[in-house]
């Protein structure tokens, strides 16, 4: 079934209220009052209308309740004498009702239960009218007295049912848990196991109706039924909601017991059903056993009507209030000019607080004609984020080239092996599908698949970046980590002057966009340590923040990405936030000019250039003002395991112009450490 | 240094020149404005004045011989022809050179576009966790357990972490601030959400929400009504109607669903609007007295208001995108665009 989809009809509607509006300006009207008209249809001389029935109004899964908002909406009289029920019992003549009992087991799960018997009943054909208003609405006709339960199902929200009273294994019905291991054949033909968590009624031996939600089929009405037992019943939603649920079953019945039903009109619901069974199936009603209590008590609220203009910003005139509550069923008691007591009619269980009733009134009246106005906003003190902080990052991000991904948080637990490390990672219980399983612990297994997607779109460069929530088990808790992902697959073509150059990224491009950042966002000092063969561990200010790494062999060989190679990092932002410094502090420019020599050397491999730049800068001072690598090379004029490297040393001081010949010694004290310290070979 | 040992040095010099950068730096190092013809030039006027002329002749001649050897050699590395270079012509129907910019996804360009109007009325951002607690998510916003409201906020609850779930609407952050601040209170909250769905053109299991709320002693849906109207107006155009629809949302009372006139037909009924010329955008109402209850505040003294929208839906909108997996497929050329 369509869950919250109600459908009526025009006419079905008109046997309560008068109706001057054409179907469609009806249907609009409904919306706008809250019952959202999803489609009308005009069928068999009537007009479907499907609405939108939200969970807060069961009393609109009703033609009756329908009607009355129709009422109000157009001002017209809820008119209810076409149920007129002078069956008050008549025929009834009274079985010897000891032979039946009604057990109920716990008022908590189900606090009023009536039977009635009837006899004699010629079970056949509905008459096509009562046919074809249920078929409009969507439910196919059974026969004459499933349809009558059904009918008055739609018409009034209270789900009825009826047994064959013969098939009963004797005069009694329990209202009860059902015990473990036992078992129900539904009226849909399927076999359900029962646990004690699930209502049922029962005769003395078997369950034969799961409550609120479906029949069995071995007490079900059949063309032979001669004798039938009525049940109208107020069951506990809450438990006629978890039987449902762990059935897997949903029908009307049970949709509007998980709502609730008016417990103020179940006796008159079950005498509207027997005076169609009498009228239609010749029966004639010998019992009527009923348990159980309902309260005939009734919530009142008191409402001053001076709340419509301070929650709403609108005047509306005590008066008209009135005449809306009133048309909705409720009842006034004026107190004074704008104080009352309004006292809520039984199928308005939504209804509880003078908010409550703000809102009636606000619907009828027309949220339309509420005027807008700007409130006056104060100013307040901001919520200490890190929004602003990661909006900067971004944008840098995206200045640098990278352009911004957005990956699900929830991962398979195949791309958890596209991580290079493993890491504890908490899981989402019950998962719907192997994609929506776990609760990632990094990013870059979502951003590596975005990888193998776009290299299959062709695309040259892939330069992506996410920011986004991580989390890991942390004791009992489950920490969330505000983390970066990056990866660098492809070569960039740069077109310049001189040509085309190919500008293909390696882990050094990983190590300048991280540099940067970290250098715009003030962090003091960035360093890096191999870890593994493709693996290095990145620190701020001397604390691990991640890793920036080269994506290991058989990680590709899953995705799928051959010939490239991919370079990633992983950065926790909010431990590189705990290093940023944005205060700014001017530096006075330099008065004096600086001298420039360079150095050209070879060195090997395994020396490390940054331990050299190192060095230099101890060396070099006080009169050295920074070194930097100007020039790399390697080819066929440098000796294998060797590089040529060229460093730019510049010299200054800050109080007067430097000369060559104080330069120089500090120079060549710089080419002796080279030479002797790391032995390279000067050119 | 005396011009023939000069003229010698720059004879053997121009051979040892074997690219066009090495020319600049050997045409800087002789013909530059430091260099050593205008060094040699410098002295000059220090000379006896018999011996300027002199000098100054043979300095000039020095300096065409010297441009000729350059104009050589560059012959030499331009494969005989004169390159064309940018200062003799410059072809504008050439690209551009510059740094490539990378785009940010058009998510967060769709939140940070709505915070901005947001920040300009004078509300303020907030974020809370994607984790949350089953009381901050349901309870603390009058959603009782076990109760059809519920239905409508399907959730991934997580294993080994009982009452633990991924927040199914940003909501929860509206609990956690009016706990940790008194009114009065103008708030947005954009961030992730997560329902457990099966992904298709329409349907995602994570999306992104953006909820905003204010409290303070005179806040009535009159003020709702403003505030959203000024938002649509600034997101989609002055041109923009709004309307209000009742709803049901169990945190607010009256509540309402919120309709523009859709964008792409002008509320003249399309395929896009299901022919009916508006469109839903998002969920609003006043703040239901049971959630100012969970969180201390005396609703007698307080009220307001509150709103929440799915970014996925107006971004779709926005830019005219008809399947919502495009955004997280993070396809470059998809991306670009924005």
């Amino acid at each position: 079934m369509t869950v919250n989809l109600m459908k009526v009809t025009y006419n079905w509607l008109k046997d309560f209220v008068e109706i001057g509006l054409s179907p469609h300006a009806l249907a609009d009207k409904l919306t706008m009052a809250g019952l959202e008209v999803k489609t009308v249809e005009e069928k068999e001389g009537d007009f479907v209308f499907e609405i939108e029935i939200t969970s807060n109004r069961p009393d609109w899964l009703s033609v009756v309740g329908i009607a009355r908002e129709v009422a109000a909406i157009t001002n017209k009289k809820f008119n209810a004498n076409c149920l007129m029920l002078n069956v008050k019992n008549p025929q009834c003549k009274r079985l010897n009702l000891k032979q039946f009992n009604v057990n109920i087991e716990s008022q908590k799960d189900c606090s009023f239960y009536s039977a009635k018997i009837l006899r004699n009943v010629k079970v056949g054909q509905s008459p096509d009218w009562l046919k074809k208003r249920l078929e409009l609405v969507g439910c196919r006709s059974v026969n004459n007295i499933v349809d009558i339960t059904n009918y008055v199902l739609f018409e009034q929200a209270q789900p009825l049912h009826a047994f064959d009273l013969d098939k009963l294994s004797s005069g009694e019905i329990f209202v009860r848990r059902a015990r473990k291991g036992e078992k129900l054949i539904t009226i849909d033909a399927v076999e359900k196991n029962l646990n004690p968590e699930i209502l049922v009624i029962a005769d003395k031996n078997n369950p034969i109706a799961a409550a609120g939600v479906m029949g069995g089929k071995d007490t079900e009405v059949s063309w032979d039924t001669k004798n039938i037992l009525l049940e109208a019943a107020v069951f506990n939603p809450a438990v006629v909601r978890l039987g449902r649920q762990i059935l897997g079953l949903n029908s009307e019945s049970s949709y509007r017991f998980e709502r609730g039903v008016n417990a103020q009109a179940v006796e008159f619901c079950s005498m509207r059903a027997v005076k169609l069974m009498l009228d239609l199936s010749g029966a004639e009603l010998v019992g009527d056993k009923s348990v159980g209590k309902i309260s005939k008590k009734t919530k009142s609220i008191y409402f001053d009507c001076r709340c419509i203009q301070e929650k709403l910003g609108i005047n509306v005139a005590s008066a008209k209030i009135k005449t809306i509550l009133t048309h909705l069923g409720f009842s006034l008691k004026a107190k004074d000019k704008n104080n009352m007591l309004i006292e809520i009619p039984g199928f308005r269980s939504d209804v509880n607080c003078a908010e409550d009733i703000v809102e009636e009134v606000a619907r009828i009246y027309g949220y339309e004609k509420i005027h807008s106005s700007l409130p006056a906003v104060k100013p307040q003190a901001k919520f200490s984020s890190d929004r602003d902080l990661v909006l900067f990052v971004k944008n840098i991000l995206t200045g640098l080239g990278l352009n911004e991904a957005i990956t699900y948080s929830l991962i398979d637990r195949e791309s958890l092996s596209l991580c290079s490390s493993t890491s504890a990672f908490a899981e989402v219980r019950d998962p719907l599908s192997k994609e929506q399983e776990i609760l990632r612990p990094a990013i870059v297994p979502s951003l590596l698949r975005c990888v193998s997607y776009n290299l299959n779109q062709k695309q040259e460069l892939v330069n992506i970046f996410e920011i986004a929530k991580v989390y890991f088990p942390s004791g009992a808790s489950l920490d969330e980590e505000l983390c970066l992902g990056i990866v660098l697959c492809g070569e960039r073509n740069l077109l310049l002057e001189q040509g085309r150059l190919k500008d293909k990224m390696s882990l050094l491009h990983i190590k300048g966009v991280l540099e940067t950042l970290a250098s715009r966002l003030g962090v003091k000092e960035v360093a890096f340590a191999w870890q593994t063969k493709e693996i290095v561990d990145v620190f701020a200010n001397g604390k691990k923040i991640g890793t920036i790494g080269c994506c290991a062999q058989q990680i590709l060989e899953k995705l799928d990405i051959k010939h490239r190679d991919v370079f990633m990092l992983e950065v926790s932002l909010n431990k590189l936030f705990d290093c940023v410094e944005l205060k700014k502090n001017f530096v006075t420019l330099p008065k004096f000019p600086a001298i420039a020599r360079d150095i050209s050397f070879v060195i090997k491999n395994n020396i490390s250039v940054q331990e050299v730049l190192d060095a230099i800068k101890i060396a070099g001072k006080p009169l050295l003002e920074s070194v930097e690598v100007t020039d790399y090379y390697q080819g066929s004029q440098i000796p294998a395991g060797s590089r040529g490297l060229t460093i730019s040393c510049l010299y200054r001081l800050l109080e007067r112009t430097l000369t060559e010949e104080e330069v120089s010694p500090v120079h060549a004290r710089i080419a002796k450490l080279l030479i002797e310290k790391f032995e390279v070979t000067l050119r | 240094m005396d011009i023939n040992t000069l003229k010698t040095q720059i004879e053997l010099e121009i051979l040892q020149v074997n690219s066009p950068e090495e020319l600049e730096v050997f045409r800087a190092k002789y013909l530059g404005r430091k260099g050593a013809l205008a060094e040699l030039t410098s002295i000059i006027p220090q000379l006896p004045i018999e011996q300027r002329a002199g000098l100054g002749q043979q300095v000039n001649m020095l300096k065409s011989q010297l441009q000729a050897l350059i104009t050589d050699r560059q012959k030499v590395f331009s494969g005989g022809a004169t390159k064309v270079t940018s200062s003799t012509i410059c072809d504008l129907g050439m690209p551009g050179i510059a740094q490539e910019l990378g785009r940010l996804h058009p998510i967060t360009q769709v939140i940070e576009e709505i915070n901005t109007v947001f920040v300009n009325m004078g509300f303020v951002v907030a974020d809370g966790p994607e984790v949350e607690t089953e009381f901050n998510n349901f309870t603390g916003l009058n959603i009782p357990l076990n109760h059809p409201s519920r239905d409508a906020f399907d959730t991934f609850y997580l294993k080994d972490y009982p009452k633990m779930l991924l927040r199914s609407h940003t909501s929860p952050v509206q609990v956690r601030a009016m706990k940790s601040r008194k009114p009065p209170l103008a708030v947005i909250v954009p961030g992730r959400v997560y329902r457990p769905d099966a992904v298709d053109a329409s349907h995602l299991f994570m999306f992104h929400q953006i909820e905003g709320f204010m409290v303070d002693t005179n806040v009535t849906f009159s003020g709702l009504k403003g505030i959203l109207e000024t938002f649509a107006k600034k997101v989609f155009g002055e041109e923009i109607k709004m309307r209000f629809r009742p709803h049901f949302f169990p945190f607010t009372e009256p509540s309402a669903e919120v309709e523009i006139s859709c964008i792409i037909c002008k509320g003249k009924g399309c395929s896009v609007c299901g022919r009916k010329g508006w469109l839903e955008i998002l969920g609003a109402g006043m703040i239901h007295p049971n959630v100012f209850k969970q969180v201390g505040y005396d609703s007698k003294k307080y009220s307001g208001f509150a709103f929440g929208m799915g970014i996925e839906r107006i971004a779709m909108l926005k830019y005219g995108i008809n399947d919502i997996r495009l955004f997280f497929e993070n396809d470059l050329r998809f991306l670009k665009q924005f």
